[in-house]
């Protein structure tokens, strides 16, 4: 765990409002962040529990969108702080402080909440966002940052130079200074001295607190501005010089493990690494816990389910299962599986997400479906086999997903 | 001619404001409260609002966050005999601070300034 002193006077913002549009329908009735994934969590769990782990305890989530089922889930899971201590995490929607508007974009978002700054003074302002998958102790970030004598330092993945077309690309100088940001490059920038990597921005900047302010402040007054810290206000301070970037590296100096949740294919792709046999990402390092909400539940078990001729093992494989949950005489492979989940003989669920409380019908059979929480699938129904069939009912994204909304009732 | 707001509640330094800005060669307005401001910002659309900070009733941090809110684009100059503001945050999306002084050149300076590349409102 971090214990370096800078951090008391660190404050975190988190910025969990983002609607999802592209993950819909898992965002119909939440916002982001309160997806749940890896069969216990939710996407913000992993931010968050980053911030525990590296000793950030002053932290202010902004919420925007259908924040209810995050609200609920933060109150119940995260109420782990010490507020007598100066510890505190506190949601904080759209208040009408400076306006009667909502957050217009991410840096809008930091300008509303602009008093929240001058009550706390901090030195630095760590702004984070709530929908990324990954592991990182911002302690290291600090380090570097003071290090390095720039207002703002921003996280940057170390990704390889093949895939890295897909991607904004921050190019650094020798010195890790930010030169320039490169959208989608047919010729990527490599990072000095490694000619097979490249750097993208995740989304996590470091800030000196009186130039996050003098930031914000001018893009309120910037009338062509979309008010968001990628778009606007970090290409602004790039083109002043005045952004370093920090490799996000492991404990072993390779590229670390970090995904935007943005699309429901990145979605199911980032749960599918969960279940290799060893995932980049691990969620049992126990010197980095990740929190969720735990409800009392009895432990996960596969039982015999028994016909009137035969009983059937119900076997799972390869696969991560919540508690309460019960796979009696099915096959269950390469899948995840929620809280309080019932999969029933016969079945066979591969390569699937089935969230909290649904019901697998006997002879039912799932393959690469996404399941939303409380959905009873009926006995025998297909999914997963026959896209021109499955569109019918439900959405199918590019790479073939099938996702079944919450509480969707089917016969 | 550009229209220049007032807002202080000292009814001394609105007339040496409005006196020394005329000369300058602007149209002058004057509001002895913030909620009286707020209500000339957006009835009488000036080019540029002088606002005192510590005034009865809401103060000119509140104040201009509300100018903003509505427009934007008009320049905001905060003007109070208190330095201690320039600390506020919230005091830093306006375009000038000025300290309150018996020599208002600065002041008319600024609003020059401010004004010179404003368009001329129709």
């Amino acid at each position: 765990m971090s214990t370096l002193q800078p951090f008391k006077k660190t404050l975190t913002l988190i910025l969990a409002g983002g609607q999802g549009e592209r993950l819909y329908p898992l965002t119909k009735d939440r916002s982001k962040p309160a997806v749940p994934f890896g069969g216990v969590y939710r996407i913000i769990d992993f931010t968050l529990s980053n911030c525990i782990n590296s000793g950030l305890k002053r932290i202010f989530v902004f919420t925007q969108y259908k924040s209810y089922s995050l609200d609920k889930h933060l109150q119940r899971g995260w109420n782990v702080f010490n507020y007598e201590a100066g510890e505190f995490l506190y949601r904080i929607p759209p208040q009408h402080r400076v306006g009667v508007k909502w957050y217009e974009g991410t840096a809008d978002a930091v300008y509303h909440n602009i008093y929240l700054l001058e009550k706390n003074k901090p030195d630095y302002v760590l702004v984070l966002s709530g929908d990324h998958v990954y592991k990182m102790d911002y302690g290291e970030l600090l380090a570097f940052h003071l290090g390095h004598d720039a207002p703002l330092t921003l996280g940057a993945a170390v990704v390889p130079r093949d895939g890295a077309h897909h991607f904004g690309i921050v190019h650094v100088d020798e010195r890790w200074r930010v030169v320039d940001f490169v959208e989608k490059p047919s010729d990527p920038p490599t990072i000095p001295g490694d000619p097979d990597h490249c750097l993208v921005n995740m989304g996590v900047y470091l800030f000196d607190t009186p130039d996050l302010v003098r930031v914000v402040c001018q893009d309120t007054r910037n009338t062509a501005s979309h008010h968001d810290f990628g778009k606007d206000v970090i290409p602004g301070l790039v083109a002043e010089g005045k952004v370093h970037a920090f490799p996000f590296r492991d404990r072993d100096g390779r590229p670390a493990y970090w995904r935007d949740i943005g699309t429901l294919d990145s979605y199911y792709q980032a749960s599918m690494d969960l279940v290799a046999r060893q995932p980049q990402l691990d969620l049992y390092d126990r010197d980095w816990p990740f929190r969720a909400w735990q409800p009392p539940l009895p432990p996960a078990k596969s039982v015999h389910g028994f016909t009137a001729d035969r009983s059937l093992p119900g076997m799972v494989t390869n696969s991560i299962i919540g508690g309460g949950t019960i796979v009696s005489g099915a096959r269950v492979e390469r899948s995840i599986l929620g809280r309080g989940v019932r999969v029933n003989s016969y079945c066979r669920v591969t390569e699937s997400i089935i969230m909290d409380d649904v019901n697998v019908g006997r002879y039912a059979e799932l393959h690469r479906v996404i399941v939303d929480k409380n959905v009873v699938i009926p006995e025998g129904m297909i999914i997963g086999r026959d896209p021109d069939k499955d569109r019918k009912l439900f959405r199918v994204t590019d790479d073939g997903i099938v996702a079944v909304p919450k509480g969707m009732q089917l016969e | 001619m550009k229209k220049v707001l007032i807002v202080d509640d000292e009814p001394h330094l609105r007339l040496l404001y409005e006196t020394e800005l005329r000369r300058a060669g602007y149209e002058t307005m004057t509001a002895a409260n913030a909620e009286q401001g707020l209500e000339y910002v957006e009835t009488m659309h000036p080019d540029l609002v002088i606002l005192d900070i510590r005034m009865a009733g809401m103060d000119g941090v509140e104040a201009l966050q509300r100018i903003l809110d509505r427009d934007n684009t008009i320049p905001v100059i905060l003007n109070t005999a208190y330095s201690s503001y320039r600390e506020n945050f919230m005091t830093w999306a306006a375009d000038a601070y000025i300290t309150k002084s018996s020599d208002v050149s600065e002041l008319v300076q600024t609003t020059r300034e401010l004004l010179s590349s404003r368009p001329v409102r129709a």
